[in-house]
């Protein structure tokens, strides 16, 4: 059973077209999804629409049986879903703790809080060394983690990566990288957007190309990779070196 | 020496009061970036009810902070809901921010020359011009410092309440949000804080604020409905050297132009004294325009 049903859903920005047209794709549980298109091709404003960030002009999106095509963001993370913008997601004058601390803003419970705050201090030392530090001062990778941190302090059911190593360093995107197939085993359903396509479907189970506001193609990853059509049309350059144009 | 120091404890005192005023500037500016114009008209409104209270019913200015704090958060949330909200999707906002705070602002000065005419007004509670005197101490021999009353008390309240502010920021769930949504907007939705009640609420804080200060005013600085424009030029001077939305530089700048005014006064002359803060508006936003504390922003 799928957990996330997205049908049919266009959406855009205030008076302007449509970026999504009519888009429909359905997310199972505890799968990996790696979202994968040309520069504009509205996959970004895909996981704002899921996160209640944008609303819908049309069609649904129905995570666990519940709509949340015109929830508010605060709404639609209380639900289990959580994103991790591509850039400027944290807060820079906040120390790194202070940070993780407002990824919990919707919990009540304070021994849960810090219980999930030794959580995440486990699985990203460097945050536990960095805690007192503010979060501007950071390096870009360092703040990648901590985006990431953040997010699992609300401990999601579905986690959306908006191209999360993006301007990062080889080495420390093989670091995020492995990150993200950590929480894949803890049984996190992830959706991925990835420049690096070639990276990103080696990690995710199933592969989504977008286009002009719609599924082009979809299927398990290394189908998708093989796909003669979609090598053509979107790999191209940018399987292997993964810079953005 | 005597004088020196004299001079700078009546320019702190002011300076306390001054950072009452523009720290509620500042959290507006901070949290929903509405440079609001109507900021110094809604401490002479908050003045009149102050006045009113003492001249009417004998309560004490300083006393009325307790009615007349709620009743301007009130009412900030209010005008935040009626007039705000409606826009704050727009890419206009902050265009739109500055003309509609501007129209309240003459809206507010017009309605209170109606009601309350034009005519000075201010509260003489007993303190107002009494003076605590300091001699021996490190003082030479037969020198004397007065602390006037009326703004010692002026300036303890403001530190209490700014304090206050402080802290509430600092450790309430209601202010981490409040900072966070400072910070960075985006990011304060997405981690799931509310940001239009969030911006209600510091509106409201905002005005309630104003209306702190607004009850010293009452005894501290004559006032009329039209003096509002005065005190707006004073407070945008004091925000934007410490750097808009900054609370710590709005207080560093009214400590500073405190002093700084009060010897321009003590030198020069009392007409200088407001000269003072215009000089450094223009001067800062010459040099330094995002303030001591803002950060830079591409022109
Ligand atoms: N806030 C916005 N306001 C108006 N238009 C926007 C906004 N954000 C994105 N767009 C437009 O929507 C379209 C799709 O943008 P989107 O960010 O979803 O693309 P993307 O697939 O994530 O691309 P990229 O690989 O560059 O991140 C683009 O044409 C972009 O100009
Ligand atoms: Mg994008």
């Amino acid at each position: 059973m799928a957990i996330l049903e997205i049908t049919d859903v266009s959406a855009g920005y205030g008076a302007g077209p449509d970026i999504l047209q009519g888009l429909s794709l359905e997310v199972e549980e505890a799968q990996s999804y790696c979202i994968i298109g040309p520069n504009g091709a509205g996959k970004s404003t895909l996981l704002k629409v899921i996160a209640g960030l944008l609303h819908p002009r049309s069609g649904d999106v129905v995570f666990r049986g519940e709509s949340l095509a015109h929830r508010r963001p605060d709404q639609v993370l209380a639900t289990g879903v959580c994103f991790v913008p591509q850039d400027q997601a944290l807060f820079p004058e906040m120390s790194v703790r202070e940070n993780l601390i407002m990824g919990a803003y919707l919990l009540k419970d304070r021994a849960l809080i810090k219980e999930r705050l030794a959580r995440v201090y486990e699985m990203f030392p460097i945050l536990a060394e960095r805690a007192g530090q503010d979060a501007g001062k950071m390096s870009g990778g360092q703040q990648q983690m901590l985006a990431m941190g953040r997010a699992l302090m609300i401990d999601p059911i579905l986690l959306m990566l908006d191209e999360p190593t993006l301007g990062l360093a080889p080495q420390i995107a093989q670091q995020i990288f492995s990150q993200v197939e950590q929480l894949k085993s803890m049984g996190l359903t992830v959706v991925i957007i990835e420049q690096n396509a070639q990276r990103g479907l080696e990690l995710a189970d199933w592969g989504v190309v977008l286009d002009l506001g719609i599924v082009r193609f979809e299927g398990p990853s290394e189908g998708i990779l093989g796909d003669p059509r979609v090598r053509e049309l979107y790999l191209g350059k940018a399987a292997g070196s993964g810079e953005k144009k | 020496m005597t004088n020196v120091i004299q001079v700078a404890i009546l320019g702190l005192l002011l300076g306390g009061v001054y950072a009452l005023m523009a720290a509620g500037l500042t959290l507006a500016f901070g949290v929903m970036r509405i440079v609001n114009l109507a900021h110094a008209a809604f401490i002479i409104a908050s003045a009149y009810i102050s006045f009113f209270a003492f001249d009417k019913l004998g309560i004490d200015p300083l006393l009325s902070v307790v009615f007349v704090m709620p009743i301007m958060f009130f009412f900030g949330i209010a005008v935040y809901q009626a007039l705000f909200r409606r826009i704050e999707g727009s890419a206009k906002f902050g265009e739109m921010t500055v003309l509609l705070t501007f129209g309240i602002a003459i809206m507010v000065e017009g309605l209170l020359g109606f009601v309350f005419t034009g005519i000075y007004r201010k509260a003489q509670p007993g303190y107002a011009n009494e003076s605590f005197i300091v001699d021996g101490l490190f003082l030479p021999e037969g020198d004397i410092l007065f602390i006037p009353k009326g703004q010692f008390f002026a300036s303890l309240l403001s530190i209490v309440l700014l304090v206050g502010l402080w802290a509430f920021l600092r450790y309430s769930q209601t202010g981490y949000a409040i900072r966070a949504t400072t910070q960075n907007r985006a990011a304060a939705e997405i981690v799931g804080v509310n940001v239009r009640r969030v911006s209600a609420i510091s509106f409201g804080l905002s005005t309630a604020l104003a209306g702190a200060s607004g009850a010293l005013m009452s005894y501290l600085f004559p006032f009329f409905p039209f003096r509002h424009w005065q005190w707006v030029a004073v407070l945008l001077a004091l925000v934007v050297l410490g750097g808009m939305g900054s609370m710590k530089g709005a207080v560093i700048g009214a400590l500073v132009l405190g002093v700084a005014s009060s010897f321009v006064v003590d030198q020069i002359g009392p007409t200088w004294g407001p000269m003072t803060f215009y000089l450094a508006l223009f001067l800062i936003l010459l040099i330094r325009p995002q303030g001591l504390f803002g950060k830079e922003v591409p022109v």
